[in-house]
């Protein structure tokens, strides 16, 4: 009973401000809606409407793109510099203050700030590549640069959080492990792959899982640097969604790929979650 | 990346949680007092304060006139991200604007309320230009709104760079191939783009749709009683055949190509562009916003390839869906009485003049009349009395599109057939060697289904 009690604050504002919504959205992709008159209930339609949209599977395949490059050059990173920073004996607090400045700066301001980097005539980066004679790129104006450009702003908006995550679980390494290391003339490779890997093992799956689910959610850097583009080779599911409901006020159609995308994303939780069960563990 | 979170998560969180208020949230109609109550949006904000002051003015001589009618303003711009939030929760104002791209799609879901039966009861209602409501007509014929303001789509042009690239910019381009030749002309003498084309945002669709216009073409039509995709037909494709040959041929389009149609004003205030398509009233913007030269700033009429066209932007007031028959009574009288009033009636004009020049706001720009000549002529001339604009540099306009057919948005999910266009420009101008017709007709089978949707 009391028990109960104390729980009930924290399911009334889950309730309300999770789980109701959630539901509320399965319902509404399963309605027509132009928020004047009562909802019409029009079954699987928008769900159809969805599947014969091209643009569905443009943006799934870009998605799926985004979070491989996110994966390969945005989850690695974090821990090599973690590992660097936790190495160094002199400057390490300024050191992380660089390296978690950039999660200071609001996330449009920043984007707006790599917008100026990547002009193909004024910006930062083709000047400095013209000036030593490697430029210019077309950096976002072409297809096939614009996405690994938008995960180089990601990758340096967004890792600054995570190395201070894996900072804080070296800290909790035992030194014995590495003196032990050391004694038996392991070099810092031998260290990192067979003391620093898997004590950290369980930070590293979460986190992989984190940056998987969030990944899969990209909306800011395409909204502001391409809106998509070029060609739709930035399109993502995110900016789609807000396309359904923004642009064309369709509510149905924009909460039917939300739950799609939630069901999807649900499901490779569990999968991976079952898959790491005992990796995470042994 | 952990930190991956999209704002539009919130946005739907918020819808949801509104969305079941919406079937009770309709708009208070009366209090205690009996007097019929609305909201207004379009109150300037306190940087403007002499329009302020004569906005809340205005509002108390509604009321004095209108003694039944309590008016309360609010500061509310159109906002596409939270405008089904706020109708659906009920804050929506009884009397909004909406930009003229919007009313069509509007009216389709049913989410402005007609206003035909009240319009008709407006002074001058015989003059009325059916130009400037064809906006916000229906398919159906009736009314869903009026006009609050209403520009051309023109050429702007950088005077200063025309001079530099031994061009005369008191003879700006007339035709397309005029265009080219000027852009080369600058790009080859200062460096700079001669001429810029919007991408994104659906903005690039929206011009490329007035150029094709002016090659005899539309981009959609109606066929066998529905609407269906009419930019593969040729016009289009010719015009974006003149964009790609300046862009690849003569490279007098610069490298930059995925921004809107604000990203280029921007930079045409910095000098940085020479020739754009928009509409005169961006010099408001050019000016306050962006600290432009206004002497630089140089307007003429939407150039041709053969038909003299243009499209028409602006703002529509219009009446939330939700109000009662007193309420829409009220609402169009208020949108007479602050938005029409100055376009029939000289004193109201001239005291509108007086406060948009104290306060700095461009005064004489040329507009797209709401009423026939016999109305507009005297409101115009009153307008140009207190001009603080250089009239001079909208001369050339003037001269142009008083022969130009003014179009209207595609009727069916306009949207959706301007960001399958956007997408076709970006592969032109960002890829050397696209073939348009192959870009046209991805773009058409795009769209297809985003107009089989809307017609269901």
């Amino acid at each position: 009973m009391a028990a109960g009690l104390f729980l009930l604050p924290t399911l009334l504002v889950f309730g309300v401000f999770a789980w109701w919504p959630i539901a509320r959205s399965v319902q509404l992709s399963l309605q027509f809606t132009n928020l004047v008159d009562p909802a019409v209930w029009v079954g699987l339609d928008n769900y159809a409407n969805l599947f014969a949209d091209p643009l569905l599977w443009t943006t799934v395949r870009n998605t799926v793109w985004f979070v491989v490059l996110a994966l390969l050059f945005g989850y690695p990173l974090p821990l090599v510099m973690a590992v660097v920073i936790s190495e160094v004996r002199r400057l390490g607090g300024l050191f992380r203050v660089l390296v978690y400045l950039p999660v200071v700066i609001p996330p449009v301001v920043a984007v707006l700030m790599w917008k100026w980097f990547y002009d193909t005539e004024f910006g930062l980066f083709n000047q400095v590549l013209t000036a030593v004679g490697l430029g210019p790129m077309p950096w976002l104006q072409s297809t096939a640069t614009a996405m690994p450009s938008l995960v180089l702003e990601a990758t340096w908006a967004h890792a600054g959080s995570t190395v201070l995550i894996y900072l804080a679980a070296l800290s909790s390494v035992q030194t014995e492990l590495y003196e032990a290391a050391e004694i038996d003339g392991a070099s810092i490779w031998r260290r990192l792959w067979h003391v620093t890997l898997p004590q950290l093992r369980a930070v590293l799956l979460i986190m992989l899982l984190l940056q998987i689910i969030g990944t899969f959610q990209v909306f800011t850097e395409p909204f502001v640097l391409t809106d998509g583009g070029p060609e739709d080779s930035t399109l993502t599911i995110l900016l789609l969604i807000y396309r359904y409901a923004f642009i064309n006020g369709d509510f149905g159609m924009a909460t039917a790929l939300s739950v799609l995308l939630a069901a999807a994303l649900a499901l490779l939780s569990a999968v991976y979650l079952r898959l790491t069960r005992t990796w995470s563990t042994t | 990346m952990r930190g991956q979170r999209s704002n539009l998560l919130a946005c739907g969180v918020v819808a949801a949680l509104v969305l079941p208020a919406a079937a009770c949230a309709g708009q208070t109609t009366s209090d205690d007092d009996g007097k019929v109550k609305i909201t207004v949006a379009g109150l300037f904000p306190t940087t403007q304060e002499k329009n302020r002051q004569a906005f809340l003015n205005e509002v108390k001589a509604f009321e004095k006139a209108n003694p039944t009618v309590d008016i309360t303003p609010t500061e509310s711009k159109w906002e596409a991200k939270t405008f089904a939030a706020r109708l659906a929760g009920g804050q929506l104002e009884t009397v909004f604007l909406v930009p003229l791209t919007e009313p069509q799609g509007l009216i389709k879901r049913r989410q402005i309320a007609e206003i035909t039966e009240e319009m008709k009861r407006l002074p001058h209602v015989a003059d009325f230009d059916q130009r400037a409501l064809a906006p916000a007509t229906g398919q159906d014929g009736k009314v869903y709104g009026l006009p609050t303001s209403m520009f051309a789509l023109g050429l702007i042009y950088n005077r200063d760079l025309f001079t530099k690239a031994g061009l005369d910019p008191d003879s700006p381009p007339k035709t397309w191939e005029e265009v080219r030749t000027a852009a080369k002309a600058i790009s080859d003498r200062t460096g700079l783009p001669g001429f810029a084309q919007p991408t994104t945002n659906n903005t690039g669709g929206w011009t490329l749709s007035a150029i094709t216009y002016t090659y005899g073409g539309r981009i959609e039509k109606e066929q066998d009683g529905s609407f269906v995709p009419a930019f593969t037909e040729g016009p289009t494709q010719r015009a974006l055949e003149w964009l790609a040959a300046m862009r690849w041929q003569d490279k007098s389009m610069g490298t930059q190509h995925l921004r809107n149609a604000g990203d280029l004003q921007q930079d045409f205030a910095a000098g940085k562009i020479g020739m754009m398509v928009a509409t005169p009233s961006t010099y408001g913007d050019h000016v306050t916003k962006f600290n432009g030269d206004p002497k630089l700033f140089g307007v003429a009429a939407l150039p041709s390839a053969g038909t003299l066209a243009t499209l028409t932007g602006g703002s529509m007031a219009v009446v939330n869906p939700k109000a009662s028959a007193a309420q829409r009574e009220a609402a169009v009288k208020w949108i007479d009485h602050y938005y029409l009033r100055p376009r029939y009636d000289t004193t109201v004009a001239a005291q509108r003049a007086q406060a948009d020049a104290s306060d700095k706001v461009p005064v004489g720009m040329p507009r797209v009349p709401f009423y026939s000549a016999a109305v507009s002529g005297p409101i115009q001339e009153v307008e140009r009395k207190n001009a603080n604009v250089p009239l001079d540099n909208f001369k050339p306009y003037e001269q142009g599109v008083a022969a130009q057919q003014f179009m209207t948005e595609p009727p069916v999910a306009a949207q959706d057939l301007y960001a399958a266009l956007d997408t076709a420009l970006q592969a032109v101008l960002t890829r050397a060697g696209a073939d348009i017709a192959a870009e046209l007709r991805k773009a058409e089978e795009k769209v297809q289904p985003a107009l089989e949707r809307a017609q269901q």
